[in-house]
């Protein structure tokens, strides 16, 4: 077995160009394979790392539409200390805001405003100052926090640490300006369902200024992380509606919306790996050309080998092993190549954008790649094979 | 004929059939051989000579008739079972030499002990000793294209005779050689049946003929004449 090898690999060896180009296609077909898997696996990953990140245990809770004005629905702070009181849940906000004019002096400009806590869930980094504490919570501070949309906006040409203790008017009530945020990492505006505020302040203040005696749009709620997101909201429904009898309400997480990005990145995985598949056939399809042809312009060579006493299985086996020694390496270079390339763009790319390293299947996607490519060989490269050792030698000979 | 000769061959019949078209190129050929023999086989193109010469070498089976080689029936023998015959008995020598190209000399000597399962290293050193007998002990990793075809000829002779085979046949040995070369190979050929070897050659060259104890002559699939160097004719 190790003299066939040697031999095969001295054939090759000796046959450089017509090796190279036989695994090409191969190398090619693997690469495409495993460097595509790699980046849909990290690009799924990163997304469903970005939506966790953010919405993992968070849900909404709000009074449903369709009872109209129905009073005994509103939501008020005494909803927040009942949801809190719950178990599995941390926080529960006011979910209020909208967009309103937001003054700076110089600068009067329309911007998403609304009531937070000390909790955050933004993926935004803190350039200046700080976020919102729970003590500005507990004495509903006149304090806020911009976003970088705000800061560019009512502040433009100003550093981030000049802005700090400045003033902001909305209305007539005045904020000063303790923390300024930076871009968030992914631009969950841009995907369509950004809730994030532009002007942030303490929602004990947001209440105290803007909604004293009216109801809450809605009711922000963290999760412990202990507990199942659903099996909070049910929690959470219910006892809103044993308090207010009669009233209902909904609730909705962004769950659904990671799962179906995550889902989207399954059916374009597996499209790619379909079409990478089809990519291997058609190099496998080439490995069988190219071997054909080498029986071709082997004939003689064969010729002598069978004159000189080489049998049938013999002849089959050197074909074989070449086939699986070209493979081998087409598919060893192909996977080298594809995981070069697929991490080199997981971690420049996707993880630097999404800022999320997300675990890839390296394992899983190599002993695929490695799998269908040697199949492909072998199917393709026992036609050619067989077709040599059955070759006559006297014709083979004459051949020229 | 005698059970001592190395090759026995009797009543040698080969029909090959293309569509309804039969053609009979040897009709009934007997001859034998005796081991330390030097024979050539003569003959015109489209005698048989090379359909004979593929039967000697168990390349093919004649259509009817009994072929000993060193003792055994090699007349129905299948395809594998040929080729081991070849491996074993034979040792053959080309007009085009026949060596594998882009392979160095040694592999191409030691090629046979390959098919045998001898290790690497010892069918190398076999092989180096091969061509030191044929006196290219220097050019043991020199490819065919660095090579004269002097030399490439006898790299071959060398391949030939790696399994120490009952029998040398060679097929126009020196068709590819000017006459100085062909006088080397004609003579390493000499040395080699003084030493005891059976050489078969083909050759349509009376010159080169001359060079062997006995000439076969085929003409329209039969032996037409067995000579002996005493000059002894003998008509079958």
């Amino acid at each position: 077995m190790i003299s066939y090898i040697t031999e095969a690999l001295s054939v090759l060896l000796a046959n450089r160009a017509r090796s190279v180009l036989t695994v090409i296609g191969l190398v090619i077909g693997v690469m495409a394979i495993v460097a595509i898997q790699v980046c849909a696996a990290g690009m799924a990953g990163a997304v469903n790392g970005v939506f966790k990140g953010m919405n993992a245990n968070t849900f909404y809770v709000l009074p449903k539409t369709s009872q109209g004005n129905n009073t005994r629905a509103g939501l008020h702070p005494s909803d927040l200390q009942m949801l809190e009181s719950l178990p599995g849940i941390e926080t529960a906000i006011p979910w209020s805001g909208g967009r309103t004019m937001v003054d700076a002096g110089h600068n009067r400009v329309r911007l998403k405003f609304g009531g937070e806590s000390d909790k955050r869930f933004s993926t935004s980094p803190v350039v200046a100052g700080s976020t919102i504490t729970s003590d500005d919570v507990g004495s509903a501070a006149s304090v806020c926090v911009l976003s970088d949309n705000a800061m560019t906006r009512l502040f433009p040409s100003r550093t981030a640490q000049s802005v700090l203790g400045q003033s902001i008017y909305i209305g007539s009530k005045r904020y000063v300006v303790k923390g300024v945020l930076g871009k968030a990492k992914l631009d969950t505006a841009a995907l369509g369902f950004d809730v994030s505020n532009d002007v942030a302040i303490p929602y004990t203040t947001y209440y105290n200024n803007y909604q004293r005696g009216s109801a809450f749009f809605g009711i922000q709620v963290l999760g412990s992380g202990s507990a199942k997101l659903s099996d909070l909201e049910n929690a959470a429904q219910h006892a809103l509606e044993q308090t207010h009898t009669g009233a209902q309400y909904r609730t909705f997480d962004f769950g659904f919306f990671s799962k179906a990005i995550g889902g989207f990145f399954a059916v374009v995985g597996a499209i790619v790996s379909a079409v990478g598949a089809i990519s291997l056939l058609v190099a496998g399809i080439g490995i069988m050309n190219i071997m054909l042809v080498s029986v071709t312009e082997r004939t003689r060579e064969i010729g002598i080998r069978k004159a000189i006493g080489g049998k049938r299985f013999q002849i089959l086996a050197q074909f074989m092993i070449e086939a699986l020694l070209l493979s081998g390496f087409g598919c060893f270079a192909g996977m080298v190549l594809g995981v070069l390339i697929g991490g080199f763009v997981d971690i420049f790319f996707i993880s630097r954008i999404s800022g999320v390293v997300a675990p890839v299947p390296w394992l899983q996607i190599v002993v695929i790649a490695a799998g269908f490519a040697t199949i492909v060989t072998i199917v393709f490269g026992t036609y050619p094979a067989f077709r040599a050792s059955r070759l006559d030698p006297i014709e083979a000979l004459r051949y020229e | 004929m005698n059970s001592t000769a190395v090759i026995d061959m009797r009543n040698i019949v080969k029909t090959y059939s293309s569509g309804s078209l039969e053609v009979q190129a040897l009709r009934g050929v007997s001859f034998s051989i005796q081991p330390g023999e030097y024979v050539a086989i003569m003959g015109p193109s489209g005698s048989g000579k090379s359909t004979l010469m593929n039967l000697l070498g168990c390349l093919d089976r004649p259509t009817s008739g009994t072929y000993l080689l060193d003792g055994i029936d090699v007349s129905q023998l299948d395809d594998n079972a040929l080729a081991q015959i070849r491996l074993r008995k034979l040792g053959f020598i080309f007009q085009g030499f026949n060596l594998l190209p882009r392979t160095d000399a040694v592999k191409n000597v030691a090629l046979p002990l390959f098919y045998r399962g001898i290790p690497l290293r010892e069918r190398n050193a076999a092989a180096r000793e091969r061509l030191q007998e044929v006196g290219l002990g220097d050019r043991g990793n020199h490819k065919p294209t660095e090579l004269s075809g002097g030399q490439q000829q006898r790299v071959a002779i060398a391949r030939a005779l790696v399994n120490d085979p009952a029998v040398l046949l060679a097929d126009e040995p020196t068709g590819n050689l000017d006459s100085k070369t062909s006088a080397e190979i004609l003579a390493l050929f000499g040395r080699l049946n003084e030493a005891g070897r059976t050489i078969i050659m083909v050759t349509h060259d009376e010159g080169v003929a001359a060079h062997a104890k006995r000439v076969l002559r085929v003409l329209d699939g039969l032996i037409v004449a067995d000579q002996r160097p005493e000059g002894t004719l003998i008509e079958s």
